[in-house]
């Protein structure tokens, strides 16, 4: 008996042993990429160059960093009208993601209610075309919506593409509400409305507060897609006034003259919002992805 | 529509049944409350308005430019060619190879994704020290902007000095400094590794949300049926993984098919047109041949090929009951 369970324990600790393992090398094969690109932001231009590569930089500096929130003073190096650029593209990157996710999830909530509470004609049509406009490759929409916007006089404006990044993640925000809706049980709503709520009270003060880790999760997820963008945003802006983020980087990376220790400090900056988002949010983006992917 | 529909049947299972009695504060809420198609559309109105702007319109808008003779070289020729464009793409060499392109790197991309994917769900669901650290570091590579990631791994890559290159040197795997985005199949590998790395995490995470969701009882049952471990995960893991996975495939595909920034920022299609996909040979026959005609042709025919692929797994999923509008 004791020699049994000294095998089974054994054979627990040698799977744990494995699984382990297993964990560690996941994690060097997420880790190592990203922990080079942080490290060489830390880094002189010269370590950076050095042959063979260096892991932990030599001489730590944070002066990349400061170059790029004193761009005019530290020193005059190539690139650096890109690292002037990175401060306000993060600001625009900000408000547009912001408000393609708050879009997102108004309209997202109001959609999403019909779907799972109301039968009316053409309801399982109207899914599918949502669902179907995800299909089109953006590079499909990029003409006719440049030409449109150009018409309206919107482009190099942020609310252009605010509007634009609401269509990527809308039929998403709307199919995962549906089903965050469908599990609140139909008794609350009614109990709220034989109270003598009004249709919208009711959808305000009980749906959406229990639907919250759904919103949240709709929301980071549109956020993240919105921040992320970069065929959209280089088409449709122009100047600083509407550049985003990604539009900055993507300058960095593929003029060759840029400072290395530049470009990756230009890459963490970028990375910095969404990562402490995610983080944050991460048991929202977590349940709403799985809720929103798997349920069906 | 009219209030007086008031009295009217009650359409909407009786949700809203036994308010009749109550008048309504404001006319709206009697018109919203008791007409349920009506109602339906206009809380469906802002996104449908949303979508008919910013897709419908421009997807209608380049079928009809994709007909024409239209290039911004000379911006005032707009003639129809009726399939012209169509035609000129499926004769030319430069589409047959990007077609190849796109393959390769979309199967190698889904397939591995789809391992690691199942793997790392598998790992994230089994108890081990430490496993909530990497549930949170799994996010990483999730949420960097693609053109990060591309700017990351061309980093990496550096033929003079790349940590890869400094790193197989010294465990002695190479013997002098390769240039790895330099050569066809190098620059091909280099840009689905650089698009796995970012695009696994989704996948461990959907998979790993359904793992959670298996009821116990099936292993139980299956363990007094007298299965093995590995009896265990060919019969009830697997199948329980088929749907889960089919959405997986789905999701990976289009972003396979339709990746750009990471291209852009990694390879712009070369060495020569080794990594042109499809995607990025739109995005060059547009704005660098300013040849709005034929890039929307192209453009149409990824639509095409996306929505094919797409009908094929939605009928998989389909045919298994589990797709429910």
């Amino acid at each position: 008996m004791s020699s049994l369970r000294v095998a089974a324990s054994w054979r627990k600790r040698r799977r744990t042993a494995l699984l382990v393992v297993f964990a560690i090398l996941l994690s060097i094969f997420i880790l190592a990429p990203f922990a080079w690109l942080v490290l060489t932001s830390f880094m002189h231009e010269k370590d950076a160059l050095s042959v063979p590569p260096q892991w932990i930089p030599a001489h730590p500096t944070f002066s990349n960093y400061l170059s790029f929130f004193n761009p005019s003073g530290v020193r005059a190096l190539v690139g650096s009208q890109a690292a002037a650029d990175t401060l306000p593209g993060i600001v625009n990157s900000l408000i547009v993601a912001t408000g393609a996710a708050l879009l997102n999830v108004i309209l997202g909530a109001l959609a999403g209610y019909s779907f799972a509470r109301l039968q009316f004609r053409g309801r399982s049509s109207l899914l599918m075309l949502y669902l179907g406009s995800r299909m089109v490759p953006g590079i499909a929409l990029i003409i006719p919506l440049y030409l449109m916007v150009r018409l309206l006089g919107l482009l190099d404006t942020l609310p252009a593409l605010m509007l634009t990044y609401l269509t990527f993640t809308l039929p998403f925000t709307i199919w995962l509400l549906k089903s965050y809706f469908q599990a609140i049980p139909r008794a609350i709503e009614e109990a709220a409305l034989v109270d003598g709520c009004t249709w919208a009270q009711m959808l305000f003060k009980v749906l959406l507060p229990m639907a919250k880790p759904g919103l949240a999760g709709a929301g980071m997820f549109a956020f993240m897609t919105a921040w992320n963008d970069y065929l959209f945003a280089v088409i449709l802006t122009n100047t600083m006034a509407s550049k985003t983020v990604t539009v900055v980087v993507a300058g960095f990376a593929t003029d060759v003259t840029t400072a290395r220790t530049l470009m990756t400090t230009g890459g963490v900056l970028a990375v910095i919002p969404p990562l402490v988002l995610a983080f944050i949010f991460r048991k929202f983006v977590v349940e709403g992805l799985t809720a929103g992917a798997v349920k069906g | 529509m009219a209030p007086t529909v008031a009295a009217g049947p009650n359409r909407i299972n009786g949700l809203h049944g036994g308010l009749g009695r109550r008048r309504g504060v404001f006319g709206l809420r009697r018109l919203l409350t008791y007409e349920s198609t009506s109602f339906a559309y206009v809380l469906n109105a802002p996104s449908i308005a949303a979508i008919a702007i910013l897709v419908a319109f421009p997807i209608v808008d380049s079928a009809w430019i994709s007909l024409h003779h239209y290039n911004l070289m000379r911006p005032h020729v707009f003639a129809f060619v009726g399939l012209g464009n169509f035609l000129q793409i499926l004769a030319s060499a430069e589409f047959w190879a990007a077609l190849l392109v796109t393959a390769e790197f979309t199967s190698l991309a889904v397939v591995l994704v789809s391992l690691l994917g199942v793997g790392g769900a598998l790992l994230l669901s089994s108890p081990f020290p430490g496993r909530a650290v990497l549930r949170v570091l799994i996010l990483i590579p999730w949420a960097i902007p693609p053109v990060v990631n591309g700017l990351m791994w061309q980093w990496i890559y550096d033929p003079k000095v790349g940590v890869l290159n400094g790193l197989l040197k010294a465990l002695g795997v190479i013997g002098h400094y390769q240039g790895w985005l330099s050569s066809s199949s190098g620059a091909l590998l280099a840009l689905v590794s650089a698009h796995v790395w970012s695009m696994f995490p989704l996948a461990v995470i959907l998979l790993t949300g359904a793992l959670q969701r298996i009821p116990g009882e099936l292993y139980d049952a299956a363990r007094i049926d007298g299965s093995d471990e590995l009896g265990l995960f060919r019969h009830v893991t697997l199948p329980w993984l088929a749907q889960p996975l089919l959405v997986v495939l789905i999701i990976e595909t289009m972003y396979a098919l339709h990746a750009f920034d990471v291209i852009y920022v990694l390879t712009s299609g070369g060495p020569g047109t080794a990594t042109t996909t499809l995607t990025w040979q739109t995005y060059i026959t547009t704005f660098e041949n300013l040849d709005f005609g034929l890039g929307d042709a192209y453009a149409w025919l990824i639509s095409l090929l996306t929505v094919g692929l797409s009908v094929i797994y939605f009928r998989a999923l389909y045919h298994r009951g589990e797709f429910e509008a």
